[in-house]
């Protein structure tokens, strides 16, 4: 398949992708300030995360220093990121198949990425990398594996468990498939091309410099599947990754209070001058009053 | 195997309730509760009522929701179904709401890792329709297909179908209150996606669009707490007078002073009880200005309407009501220039006044509000009031109120105190912050129309008292006392139903009641047992 080809379609997909990221990111931290919604256990409250307590439990909490753990927090997205902790714990039977999926098909294929572009940096030296290349190649063969095997398993189960079947929708199998697809291509090209490691460090090269080799056609298949996966992602459900950074450390554990903090004031106090419509009788929003307008009216005797 | 209820189904078969639960099908208790044919029937909806009102959920009624008379009506409420489901996504209609909200919206990824968090689902017999994703995912398509209007193959491809009718409509509000909103589904979501916030958002829009609320927390509640100023209809001249009958009687009872002070000007801290409790546990009011007397701390009750009910059930239905209720207690607070306001034995106001309308309330209205369990954690080992654990020994066990531990966080102060005072203290199994509501929860404790009494207690508070007779099961029998600790007003209100309802008292010698009793019951000044077994 033509180099040059390929790499225009894998330079659109990376910059579709992010800028899909962005494009979601700053949708999500542009919603406005919402009122306070924390759950405990809140990682951050030193000395008391452990058991889910919170500065609230100090006697006039307001004259003693908040005292927060950056690291406890980080500890537990670590956990939950990388081994699914809450699925292990509350849904055991999917993690099964959920842990290699996001491990093998997710984490470690961005692992392997990484090794083959370092193996075609270092390259660029002269220097022999084919140590690098062979681990990456050992990565990725783990990576696919891992990944098939999950997407198989949670297909099956979308499709047959009673409590999982009622929800699922095409788009559920369809992004499974579509994973799979590229899981089984690259497998498929590993087996089949025997200097895989040197063909795809060699197009990494060629990307950078804008002359990329051309590829065998599983090879090349591949590469096509994993760029369109990329175009496709951002339009999708599977970008919670980005979203569970606001659901974590912006609701759940956003339990800054008001007082003494201007910034925050003067945006809730903007947003309180806002006009609502709703159209219930005891409100009378007519989309002129504002909503310290309607919190301070009396009701009607 | 049940057959699995399809969301595709939900506007279908007008007529006919969506599911049957049984009492068969729900697990056992322990025993001595575990006898079928010794536990109450539940309440049937006549024939008559059904031809009026919604009877199509699952055979129990909360809500009494008259049927359209014409199919015009029904076309108006469709209407503005959608543009109630429209506004909740709006910055100027629900701000601050509309983060999590869209976030709950848009990743959830229906892997039901949430569901077998849910005390409703679990004790149902795992009946579909209660799953916390059930209700959220009728939401979620109704939004896509009718309120974002995208192209329906798109539609249908990406988050399913479903049909939009008055069966839909009248199915969903009544759902909205199959659901305590106590949040372990979100503490269990690895995504940090909030199906209980669903139906937070739900009975708002039902609220503020289609002026639908439960009469028990709209009509008996928010409006009449505003119009007269307590929820329990006590005017400020009632309160006063009730309040001093209980100042006298505990004065005398007890020995100790247990005379309120109201209207104090400057004074270190407002009380702000549930005045529910001034007039079902008068008891615990006076526990408080017992304690507070004795340890010398300078408070104020205030006569103030509504200064002197921290009820704000607009949490559990309606942003504007809520916010009226806040300002006027801020109001109260600023007015009498108290230096803070003291939250009673009430997980709702606790979470009403510390967090939610924390960012509601600006400059100095915004009054430093504290829980009153820090506050009673340091009376008690401040050595200010004398104690002896001698006093309360007999088995405790403590219900956590969601709102105060998986809400605010308060979760090791109360077990300070009781571990203290309680000798035979023991804890429930979970508890803390990965407790079980009391099945009251978000309202439902106040909810008693039609049947829907049977099903809160039978159902929604089936796993609190499973958890309760665990609690216990060293001493089973009627020939121990025991006692639930429940410093919450609604979740008092639930477990005196739950153990009415299965006449735990006569079964277990099981009793109910606040942290502050417990408190008083060992203070060595006091004259005889402040807490009674035989009443």
């Amino acid at each position: 398949m033509p180099g040059s080809l390929l790499m225009i379609i894998l330079y659109l997909a990376v910059a579709v992708f992010v800028v899909g990221l962005i494009k979601r990111g700053l949708k999500i931290a542009k919603l406005p300030i919402h009122l306070r919604w924390e759950l405990s256990p809140v990682p951050h409250e030193k000395g008391k995360a452990s058991y889910g307590g919170s500065y609230l439990e100090e006697f006039e909490w307001w004259t003693k220093p908040r005292e927060k753990s950056l690291l406890n927090e980080f500890w537990y997205m670590f956990l939950e990121i990388i081994f699914l902790k809450g699925v292990w714990e509350n849904n055991r039977r999917m993690w099964y198949f959920s842990f290699p999926f996001h491990f093998g098909g997710l984490y470690l294929v961005v692992v392997a990425v990484a090794l083959f572009k370092l193996s075609a940096f270092i390259g660029f030296t002269g220097t022999n990398t084919s140590a690098i290349a062979s681990l990456a190649i050992g990565v990725s063969v783990i990576a696919y594996g891992l990944g098939a095997f999950g997407v198989i398993g949670l297909c099956i189960q979308r499709l047959t468990d009673p409590v999982l079947k009622p929800f699922t929708t095409p788009s559920h199998i369809i992004n499974l498939v579509f994973l799979g697809s590229i899981y089984v291509s690259g497998l498929a090209a590993i087996f089949s091309i025997s200097n895989y490691a040197a063909q795809m460090t060699g197009f990494i090269q060629g990307m950078v410099t804008f002359s990329p080799p051309a590829l065998p056609g599983i090879m090349g298949l591949h590469v096509i599947l994993a760029s369109a996966f990329l175009i496709y992602l951002p339009f999708t459900y599977m970008m919670h990754f980005v979203a569970k950074y606001f659901t974590y450390h912006e609701i759940r554990w956003n339990d800054t209070p008001m007082p003494g903090n201007d910034k925050m004031e003067k945006e809730v106090g903007e947003l309180l001058s806002q006009s609502p419509t709703w159209s219930a009788p005891h409100l009378k929003a007519d989309g002129k009053k504002t909503w310290v307008d309607i919190a301070t009216e009396e009701m009607d005797k | 195997m049940k057959k699995s209820q399809k969301i595709e189904d939900f506007g279908k078969n007008p007529e006919q309730p969506l599911t049957e639960v049984k009492l068969e099908d729900l697990p056992p208790l322990p025993p001595p509760y575990d006898k079928l044919e010794e536990q109450p029937t539940w309440k049937e909806i006549p024939e008559e009522k059904k031809k009026d009102m919604a009877c199509n959920l699952d055979g129990f009624v909360g809500l009494s929701l008259p049927k359209p008379a014409s199919a015009e009506e029904e076309k108006e409420l469709v209407d503005k179904f959608v543009s109630g489901l429209q506004k909740l996504l709006t910055k100027e209609n629900n701000w601050g709401f509309l983060q999590p909200l869209s976030l709950t919206l848009e990743y959830c990824a229906k892997c039901q890792t949430c569901n077998d968090s849910c005390p409703v689902y679990t004790e149902s017999g795992k009946n579909d329709v209660y799953r916390p994703t059930y209700r959220a995912e009728i939401w979620r398509r109704l939004v896509y297909k009718y309120a974002k209007k995208s192209h329906p193959l798109m539609t249908k491809f990406k988050h399913g179908d479903i049909d939009l009718n008055w069966t839909t409509i009248s199915r969903l509000y009544e759902l909205a209150y199959r659901c305590t909103m106590c949040r372990r589904c979100a503490q269990a979501c690895p995504m940090g996606v909030d199906n209980a916030l669903v139906t937070h958002e739900l009975r708002k829009m039902f609220s503020q669009e289609l002026g639908w609320a439960p009469s028990e927390l709209h009509e008996k509640g928010t409006v009449q707490q505003l119009k007269v100023g307590s929820s329990t209809g006590m005017s400020p001249l009632v309160v006063k007078d009730n309040m001093e009958f209980v100042d006298e009687d505990f004065s005398e009872l007890s020995g100790l002073d247990a005379n309120s002070k109201w209207d104090v000007e400057g004074a270190d801290v407002l009380m702000l009880h549930n005045a529910g409790e001034i007039m079902a546990w008068p008891e615990n009011p006076a526990a408080f200005a017992i304690i507070m007397n004795a340890a010398g701390v300078n408070w104020t009750l205030s006569s103030e309407s509504p200064g002197y009910d921290g009820v704000n059930y607009g949490l559990f239905y309606d942003d504007f009501q809520l916010a009226r209720i806040a300002l006027k207690h801020a109001a109260t607070a600023k007015k009498l220039k108290v230096k803070k306001v003291l939250m009673g034995e009430c997980g709702h106001q606790h979470k009403a006044m510390m967090t939610i309308s924390d960012r509601i309330l600006i400059g100095d209205m915004n009054v430093r509000k504290e829980s009153c369990i820090p506050f009673l954690e340091e009376i008690v080992f401040s050595g200010k009031i004398k104690l002896d654990p001698s006093k309360n020994d007999f088995p405790v066990t403590l219900h956590d109120p969601c709102n105060i531990t998986r809400n605010l966080g308060i979760i090791e102060p109360q077990r300070r105190i009781l571990r203290h005072i309680c000798p035979q203290f023991r804890e429930m199994t979970p508890h803390g912050v990965e407790n079980y509501c009391c099945g009251g929860g978000s309202g439902f404790a106040i909810m008693s129309g039609n049947n829907f009494a049977d099903w809160r207690i039978s159902l929604s508070g089936r796993k609190k008292f499973r958890q309760i007779i665990n609690a216990f099961q060293d001493k089973p029998g009627p020939e121990t006392k025991k006692y639930v600790c429940a410093p919450c007003s609604n979740c008092k209100g639930q477990i005196r139903d739950i153990l009415e309802y299965y006449d735990a008292k006569e079964k277990s010698n099981l009793i109910y009641g606040g942290l502050v009793e417990l408190i008083v019951n060992a203070m060595v000044d006091i004259k005889e047992p402040f807490i009674k077994w035989d009443e």
